[in-house]
C-alpha cells in the first residue's frame, strides 16, 4: 500500500526483473546466453583462423586431436574445430535471432488483429495461422535448399533459412497473441479506453500489445533455441551451405569420422547443447518472473 | 447447560510469503456454544476465513498455525495427526465455501461427489450411498433430484451448486458447520433461499453453525452471538442484539454507520483510510489509524480483550468512556 | 440525499432499447446461429440533469448490457438513445469524428471490477492523461496540473500519479477509475456496480465521493447495481429490471416503501437488513433466476409469481403509471398493492 511518500513506484517490468534476479538457474541461463552472444560478436577478433580456413593443413596439423595449439582439434581437411565453432556461433545466433525477430513481429501483428477484430479479416488471418501452423517447416527448408541450391551456393544459405523460418514460423506466436488478445479484449480497461474515444489503432498498440508482451517474450526466447536447432539439423543433413561456418556443418563433416576424429563432433555438439540449454533455462526464468500474479 | 463446543484460544496463523510474513490471524480467541449460530464478521484481511481453515487444519501453504490452541468438544485439535483430523472432517466438522463453482469438482457428477464422501466416512455400499445422496438433495430443496444427481456442476445454476455444496457439507451430519460467505456470489433472491435453507437445516440437524460474513444484514438475521474481527484481531464479542444496539468498539460503531439499509435512506458515515497491510500492521491498536477516537495510547499499546459484562467483551482502551451509537433499540 | 433536478428536459432519453445476442454453435466453416439471448427487451427511461437513476436487478436481467449499449460499447439491435436531444447511435454509426468524440467526452462509465478496469502497464498519470491525448483539448503544458487537480478531486495525492495500479487497494483503484472518467469533464456517468467488489468500510467512501462530485459538477448518473441498499442511498428514482425488461420505475421512496410489482416486493424483502429490530417476512420466490435465452411468454415473471393468473400467462403487461402518477409498473394485478 503506497501510503509512504518516498517509496518509488514499480512497473511490472521492474517487479519482474527483481524476481528474475532471484532465480539462480535463470541467471545461469542468461549468463550462458550473454557468453554466446559475446562470442558471436567478437568472433573476428578471437577466432584463431578465418572462417573455413585450411591453414592448419599447411601447418601440418591436419587430423590432429585436441591440443594446446588446437583446443578442439583439427579436421582431416585441415579446418580448426575451435575456430570454426566460434565462427559458427556468429552464424547460428544470426539465424536464431533474426528469424525470431521477424516471426515475433509478424506473429504479434497477425495475432493482435485476428484477436481484436471480428469478421472476415479475423477469420482469414486465423485460417492462415492454422494452415501455416501445420506446415512442416523443416521439410520446406530442405526442399527450398535443393530447389534454390544455386542461391545456397552463392552464400545465401543462411538467409534462405532465415527467410523460410520467418515466413512460416510465426504461427505459434500468432496463436498465443490471439488468445491473449481475445482475453484482454473483454477486460474493462479496454472498454474504458473505448468509452474515452480511443481508436482501435490506439487500443491495439497502447493497451493490448504491452499487455501481451510477457508470454511473447518467453516464447520468443524459446524460439531462438528452436530456430538454432533447425539450422543445425538442416546443415547436418547436408542441405546447408558448405562455405558458411555453422555448427551443423561441423557436425555433418564430423559424422563420418565420429569413431576416429571424435573431436569434430563432440565440441560443436556441446556448443549446441549448452547454447540451446542456456536459452531454454533463461526462457523458463523469464516465464516465472513475468508470471502476472502481481496482486499479492 | 450451555456447552462449549469450540474454544479457540489466542490463535496465530501466519503466511510466510516472498514479500514477508502476513499475520492473517494474530491472537484470535473465539468460543462457540453448542447448538448456536455465531457470526464471524469482518472485511477482507480480517482473518475470518483463515480462522475457519485453521480449525479444520486446511490452511493453504505458505500458511501455518504458529501459536494458540483449538479445542473441539474438549479435545485439542492442534495436537492431532493429519489422519485423525481426516476422521473429524465430515462427520464432526464441515465447511461450505463462498464460490460453489470452484468448490465443486467440475469433472465428477454430483452423485459421485456426494457418494464418495458418504462411502468414505460411513460404511455404506454404493447403492446405499446413492440413495442417501438422493434424499440429501431433496432435503436441500433441489427440484428433480434424480436428474440433478447425474448432472455435472457446470450444468447447474449458482444457487443449485451452493445447495449441493451444502448437501455435501451436511452429508455426514457434522456437529459444527462453517459457512464461509455462502451467499456472497449469489443473486439476492437466491441468497434469501439459501439463508432460509441454512436456518431450517440448522434447526433440523441441531448443528452449531459459524456464519462467516462481511454483511451486517446477514449477521442481524442469522446469528445469536457475533465476533467482530479486524486485521487478524478480535475487536468485540457480544450477543447480536447487544452488538447492534449498544456496541462498545469504535470499529463496530463505524461499521454499523457505514452500511446502507434497504429500509431507510440515511447519510453514510465514512471510515477513512484503508484496510491495513498485514505484513506490517499498525502498532498498538490495529484500528487506530482509522479510529476517530484514537489517542496516543492507542498507537503505543495494544488493548486487551476486556469484559464489559457477561458475554460481552471488547478490545479498546476507552470503551468505558465512549458513548457509541448503535442501530435500533 | 436529494440532488437538484432540472426537470424540464431530460439529459438522457432511452427509447425502446433492444439488444439481442446470437447464440452461436461451431460449424465446419462458419458458426451457426441456434438461439437468441434477449438481453435487453424494449427498455425505455429518462434521466434528468443532476439526477441519479438506479437500475437494479439480478444476474441476467440486462442492466449491465443496457449501460454498455447506451454508450455504444455494444451495438444495439434497435431503439434509440438521445443525449441532450442528439441521437447517440446515429452519431456513432455515421462515423463523424468530431461529434463522436464530443459524445465520448460527455458520457462516461465507471466499471465494476477495480482490478480489471485499469491498464496494469500504465501509470496513474498515463491513465488520466490518456483523455488529453485522445481529445487534444488541453495544451501539453497544463497536463500535469490538470492531472493533479483531478487526483485531488477524488481524494488522492499528487505522488500517486507515478504509481502503477497494482500498488493500490481496491478502493483507491476505483477512485482512479472515477478520476479517469472525470478527465474528460463529462456530464453523464454510468456507474456499473462501482462498489460491489469493495470492502464494506470502503464502499461508503466511494459512494459519498460520487454524491459529492455529483453536487459539485452537476453530474447525472445511471447507477447500475444488484445491491439495493446502496441504490436506495444515492438514487432519486429507481428502475427494476427482470429478464431484459423494466418491471417497475418510481422514486426511491415509492419503490422501496410501497413496491407495486411482485418481483420488486420479493427483491426488497430478500435483502438482509442490518437491524436487529427489523421483523420482515421474507418472500421466497420459487425456482431459479431464469436464463434470458428463452424467456417465458407474456409476463416474464409469471412462472415464479405468487399472484399469477391466466391473463399473466397470455398477455404481456405494459409499463404504465395508471395507478399512481409517475410510478410505473408492468403488472396486471398491481392494483392489489396500492
Amino acid at each position: 500500500m503506497p501510503e509512504e511518500r518516498g517509496k518509488r513506484g514499480a512497473s511490472q517490468w521492474a517487479v519482474a526483473w527483481r524476481r528474475f534476479k532471484r532465480n539462480k538457474s535463470a541467471l545461469i541461463g542468461s549468463a550462458i546466453v550473454v557468453f554466446f552472444v559475446a562470442v558471436a560478436l567478437l568472433a573476428p577478433y578471437i577466432a584463431p583462423y578465418p572462417a573455413r580456413s585450411y591453414l592448419p593443413l599447411y601447418e601440418g596439423d591436419a587430423g590432429s586431436p585436441p591440443s594446446f595449439k588446437h583446443p578442439f582439434g583439427v579436421e582431416d581437411s585441415g579446418i580448426d574445430v575451435f575456430s570454426e565453432t566460434i565462427h559458427g556461433t556468429t552464424n547460428d545466433l544470426y539465424v536464431g535471432l533474426a528469424a525470431t525477430l521477424i516471426t515475433t513481429l509478424i506473429g504479434v501483428a497477425v495475432g493482435a488483429v485476428a484477436g481484436y477484430f471480428k469478421g472476415a479479416i479475423s477469420d482469414v488471418l486465423l485460417g492462415l495461422t492454422q494452415v501455416f501452423f501445420v506446415i512442416p517447416v523443416l521439410l520446406l527448408i530442405l526442399l527450398f535448399a535443393r530447389v534454390f541450391s544455386v542461391l545456397v551456393f552463392r552464400g545465401l544459405g543462411l538467409t534462405l533459412i532465415v527467410l523460410i523460418l520467418s515466413f512460416f514460423g510465426w504461427s505459434s506466436i500468432a496463436f498465443i497473441v490471439r488468445g491473449e488478445t481475445l482475453r484482454l479484449k473483454e477486460m474493462e480497461f479496454i472498454q474504458a479506453a473505448r468509452a474515452l474515444g480511443a481508436s482501435s489503432y490506439r487500443i491495439l498498440f497502447r493497451h493490448i500489445v504491452p499487455n501481451i508482451l510477457s508470454p511473447v517474450i518467453v516464447v520468443a526466447t524459446l524460439n531462438i533455441a528452436g530456430f538454432i536447432l533447425t539450422e543445425v539439423v538442416v546443415s547436418f543433413l547436408g542441405f546447408g551451405d558448405a562455405n558458411t561456418s555453422t555448427w551443423g556443418l561441423l557436425l555433418n563433416e564430423g559424422f563420418s569420422f565420429i569413431r576416429t576424429d571424435w573431436w569434430v563432433s563432440l565440441f560443436p555438439g556441446i556448443a549446441v547443447v549448452v547454447c540451446v540449454l542456456g536459452f531454454n533455462v533463461m526462457g523458463d526464468g523469464l516465464s516465472d518472473a513475468l508470471n502476472p500474479r502481481l496482486r499479492e | 447447560m450451555v456447552e462449549k463446543l469450540l474454544e479457540i484460544s489466542n490463535l496465530r496463523t501466519y503466511f510466510f510469503t516472498e514479500a514477508g510474513v502476513v499475520k492473517a490471524v494474530d491472537g484470535i480467541s473465539v468460543e462457540v456454544n453448542k447448538g448456536k449460530t455465531i457470526g464471524l464478521v469482518g472485511e477482507s484481511g480480517s482473518g475470518k476465513s483463515v480462522t475457519a481453515q485453521s480449525v479444520l487444519r486446511i490452511v493453504p501453504r505458505p500458511g501455518r498455525i504458529v501459536d494458540g490452541s483449538i479445542r473441539f468438544a474438549g479435545e485439542d485439535l492442534l495436537s492431532k495427526s493429519e489422519n485423525e483430523m481426516r476422521k473429524l472432517r465430515g462427520p464432526q466438522m464441515a465447511i461450505v465455501f463462498q464460490d460453489p463453482t470452484t468448490s465443486l469438482n467440475p469433472v465428477y457428477t454430483v452423485e459421485k461427489q456426494l457418494t464418495d464422501i458418504l462411502m468414505l466416512h460411513k460404511d455404506l455400499t454404493k447403492a446405499e450411498a446413492s440413495k442417501t445422496a438422493l434424499s440429501l438433495l431433496q432435503h436441500v430443496g433441489i427440484q428433480e433430484p434424480e436428474k440433478r444427481l447425474k448432472a455435472y456442476p457446470h450444468e447447474l445454476s449458482g444457487g443449485m451448486k451452493q445447495r449441493i455444496a451444502i448437501a455435501r457439507a451436511l452429508s455426514c451430519e457434522p456437529t459444527l458447520l462453517f459457512a464461509d460467505e455462502p451467499t456472497t456470489n449469489l443473486d439476492v433472491t437466491i441468497q434469501a433461499q439459501v439463508l432460509e435453507l441454512l436456518k431450517q437445516l440448522q434447526k433440523e440437524y441441531g448443528m452449531t453453525m459459524v456464519m462467516i460474513t462481511h454483511d451486517m444484514g446477514i449477521v442481524a438475521d442469522m446469528t445469536e452471538r457475533v465476533t467482530v474481527l479486524y486485521a487478524g484481531k478480535v475487536m468485540e464479542v457480544a450477543d447480536t442484539h447487544t452488538l447492534f444496539t449498544s456496541p462498545k468498539h469504535p470499529y463496530t460503531e463505524a461499521l454499523l454507520k457505514a452500511v446502507p439499509s434497504v429500509k431507510q435512506t440515511r447519510a453514510l458515515e465514512v471510515i477513512p483510510g484503508n484496510i491495513p497491510n498485514l505484513i506490517e500492521p499498525p502498532t498498538g491498536c490495529v484500528f487506530h489509524p482509522r479510529c476517530k477516537y484514537a489517542k496516543e495510547i492507542c498507537v503505543k499499546s495494544e488493548p486487551a480483550l476486556e469484559k464489559v459484562e457477561n458475554g460481552h467483551d471488547v478490545a479498546c482502551h476507552f470503551w468505558r468512556d465512549l458513548k457509541l451509537e448503535g442501530r435500533g433499540r | 440525499m436529494q440532488a437538484a433536478q432540472d426537470s424540464t428536459q431530460p439529459i438522457l432519453e432511452v427509447d425502446s432499447l433492444v439488444k439481442h445476442f446470437d447464440v452461436l454453435e461451431r460449424g465446419i466453416i462458419r458458426k451457426k446461429r441456434i438461439g437468441e439471448v434477449h438481453a435487453v427487451d424494449n427498455v425505455s427511461f429518462h434521466i434528468f440533469r443532476g439526477e441519479t437513476l438506479g437500475l437494479v436487478g439480478e444476474s441476467g436481467c440486462g442492466k449491465t448490457t443496457t449501460g454498455k449499449v447506451i454508450l455504444y460499447l455494444e451495438q444495439p439491435s434497435s431503439g434509440s438513445v438521445l443525449f441532450e436531444s442528439k441521437n447517440v447511435f446515429e452519431i456513432f454509426e455515421n462515423g463523424n469524428q468530431a461529434e463522436s468524440k464530443a459524445l465520448r467526452r460527455s458520457m462516461q462509465m465507471v466499471f465494476q471490477n477495480p482490478y480489471n478496469s485499469l491498464d496494469p502497464r500504465m501509470t496513474v498519470y498515463d491513465i488520466i492523461s490518456e483523455a488529453f491525448t485522445i481529445h487534444k483539448n488541453i495544451p501539453k503544458e497544463q497536463w500535469k496540473d490538470r492531472v493533479y487537480e483531478i487526483l485531488r478531486m477524488v481524494n488522492l495525492e499528487e505522488y500517486h500519479a507515478e504509481r502503477y495500479p497494482h500498488e493500490f487497494s481496491g478502493g483507491q483503484r476505483q477512485r482512479i477509475a472515477i478520476a479517469r472518467a472525470l478527465a474528460v469533464d463529462p456530464k453523464f456517468i454510468i456507474l456499473d456496480e462501482p462498489v460491489s467488489s469493495l470492502d464494506v468500510s470502503i464502499r461508503a467512501q466511494i459512494l459519498n465521493l460520487l454524491v459529492e462530485l455529483q453536487h459539485r459538477k452537476h453530474l447525472s448518473y445511471l447507477y447500475i447495481s444488484h445491491d439495493l441498499s446502496s441504490v436506495r442511498q444515492i438514487s432519486q428514482r429507481v428502475a427494476v429490471m427482470y429478464l431484459g425488461e423494466i418491471v417497475e420505475l418510481a422514486t426511491a421512496e415509492q419503490l422501496f416503501d410501497k413496491p407495486l410489482h411482485p418481483y420488486t416486493q420479493a427483491l426488497i424483502s430478500a435483502v438482509p437488513v442490518p437491524d436487529v429490530t427489523h421483523k420482515g417476512i421474507r418472500i421466497l420466490l420459487p425456482g431459479e433466476v431464469p436464463s434470458p435465452i428463452d424467456p417465458p411468454q407474456a409476463c416474464r415473471f409469471h412462472p415464479r409469481c405468487p399472484y399469477a393468473t391466466d391473463v399473466c400467462r397470455q398477455v404481456a403487461p405494459k409499463l404504465e403509471d395508471k395507478l399512481i402518477k409517475n410510478h410505473f409498473v408492468a403488472c396486471h394485478h398491481a392494483d392489489k398493492f396500492v
